[in-house]
């Protein structure tokens, strides 16, 4: 998974072409985590939207040395939308508490439940890395909402990630398998 | 500053890479990563197994987003008026939408009916072939059949050919044979049809009488309409008999069951 650091170069020469590319190939994954986090498909559309511009107007200052493209767009998805989250949170503490709290009805937790190897982990482990990662909470606030103190909780994340690390190398065995079946 | 496992234990580089840290936190990881070669390999699998999970965790967002993000970029002098503008764009996105649904849609239903409609003709294609192979076979028979019929026919409706019936004597009082000879082709043909049904491990044979010696004209094979039989010059007599299949090089004499003077 290498980036494409032409393509990368050409959107922060401000082409658009570039732009709808990079969108073809991250726009599901970011909004996947947008929804996950917000759960409210309008927000959440808005809130891409909103993503993909700032990517657009700050791609010159993305350092490819830094980290990854996908891991900077990440960021910027999960700020935009706390910060939007933030913003409704004040608004809704005026009304209605139980609008909010509502929102997540088992339906929406099927349709935005989680997919691919983190479906194998354990489920504490799962459970840890959906709450960084597609609900945006600190580990801080994670380790509360988990009910373990914050040391646990970051060895939950280091094993999850490293379970991760050994069923993708799992599969990328099983495709070598399967390419080298084919020859 | 902290050494490599200390980082990796105390899950910064984690917080680092969800954008948890300040800014402070940030770059002083971003200096520690810049000088350690192998935290930063560390960091970048990390970074390709979070990418990896959000790939497979993606959902696919509605297409009019994309539109309208290439809209405002390619019309930046729109941007002060980006709310009005953006629902504007999305109602007319969603209309042009429903339009290329419906189009869609009706070309799906189409495209059904003329599927339908191909697979029906493709199977009445099929049955006439088949009828047509059916008719062509029978046609081939028939042709065969006539041919054969005409051949006799032909063979026996002439002039110069006798005809003799081959009564059964006492032994098999029920049979009778006919018998087409023709002195000018030398020709013998024996219709044996009317000859009584025999055992399995018997047969008919036919015999012509030439100044007392019988010469065999051939064993005549059961199930038969018209048999060609061998001519022999000379004959006084025709003459058949009953004999093992096979067939046998003399006759037995009291085996005879017909004969005809000719």
């Amino acid at each position: 998974m290498k980036d494409d650091l032409e393509l990368i170069r050409k959107l922060q020469n401000q082409d658009s072409y570039a732009l709808s590319k990079v969108y073809d190939l991250y726009s599901g994954a970011l909004y996947g985590v947008i929804l996950r986090m917000c759960k409210d498909e309008s927000l959440a559309q808005d809130l891409l939207q909103e993503t993909f511009m700032k990517i657009w107007q700050k791609s010159h200052t993305y350092n490819p040395d830094k980290g990854k493209f996908f891991t900077w767009s990440y960021r910027i998805a999960r700020n935009i939308t706390l910060n939007a989250l933030r913003k409704k949170n004040v608004l809704i503490q005026n009304e209605d508490l139980s609008v909010y709290k509502d929102r997540s009805t088992s339906e929406e937790k099927e349709i935005l439940g989680l997919d691919g190897s983190l479906k194998k982990l354990e489920p504490h482990h799962q459970r840890a890395l959906e709450l960084v990662y597609f609900n945006g909470l600190t580990h801080r606030e994670a380790h509360e909402e988990m009910d373990v103190p914050l040391g646990t909780f970051k060895s939950y994340i280091k094993q999850a990630l490293k379970k991760l690390r050994e069923s993708y190398k799992e599969e990328l065995l099983i495709v070598w398998i399967i390419i080298e079946m084919m020859r | 500053m902290m050494d490599r496992n200390t980082i990796k234990d105390t899950g910064i580089l984690e917080q680092y890479l969800l954008g948890e840290l300040s800014e402070e936190q940030s770059i002083e990881i971003e200096n520690i990563l810049k000088e350690d070669k192998e935290l930063r390999e560390y960091f970048s699998k990390m970074e390709d197994d979070m990418e990896q999970m959000a790939l497979e965790n993606a959902i696919t967002p509605p297409v009019h987003i994309k539109t309208a993000i290439l809209n405002e970029v390619e019309n930046p002098s729109l941007i002060g008026k980006e709310k009005v503008i953006i629902s504007q764009a999305r109602k007319k996105v969603s209309y042009n939408f429903a339009i290329a649904a419906s189009l869609a849609t009706l070309f799906l239903l189409s495209s059904g009916w003329l599927y339908n409609q191909w697979k029906n003709t493709e199977r009445t294609m099929i049955t006439l072939q088949q009828e047509t192979n059916d008719l062509r076979n029978r046609l081939v028979n028939l042709e065969d059949n006539y041919k054969e019929t005409d051949k006799w026919y032909q063979a026996i409706n002439q002039p110069e050919v006798v005809q003799l019936i081959l009564k059964g004597n006492e032994k098999s009082p029920n049979s009778a044979a006919i018998a087409y000879v023709n002195h000018q082709n030398k020709e013998v043909i024996l219709n044996p049809k009317g000859l009584s049904k025999l055992k399995n491990d018997k047969t008919y044979q036919m015999w012509a009488d030439v100044d007392g010696e019988m010469i065999n004209m051939g064993v005549i094979s059961a199930n038969q309409e018209m048999i060609t039989m061998k001519y022999i010059e000379n004959a006084a007599s025709l003459n058949i008999t009953i004999e093992p299949v096979g067939g046998n090089d003399h006759p037995t004499v009291e085996q005879l069951i017909s004969n005809v003077y000719l």
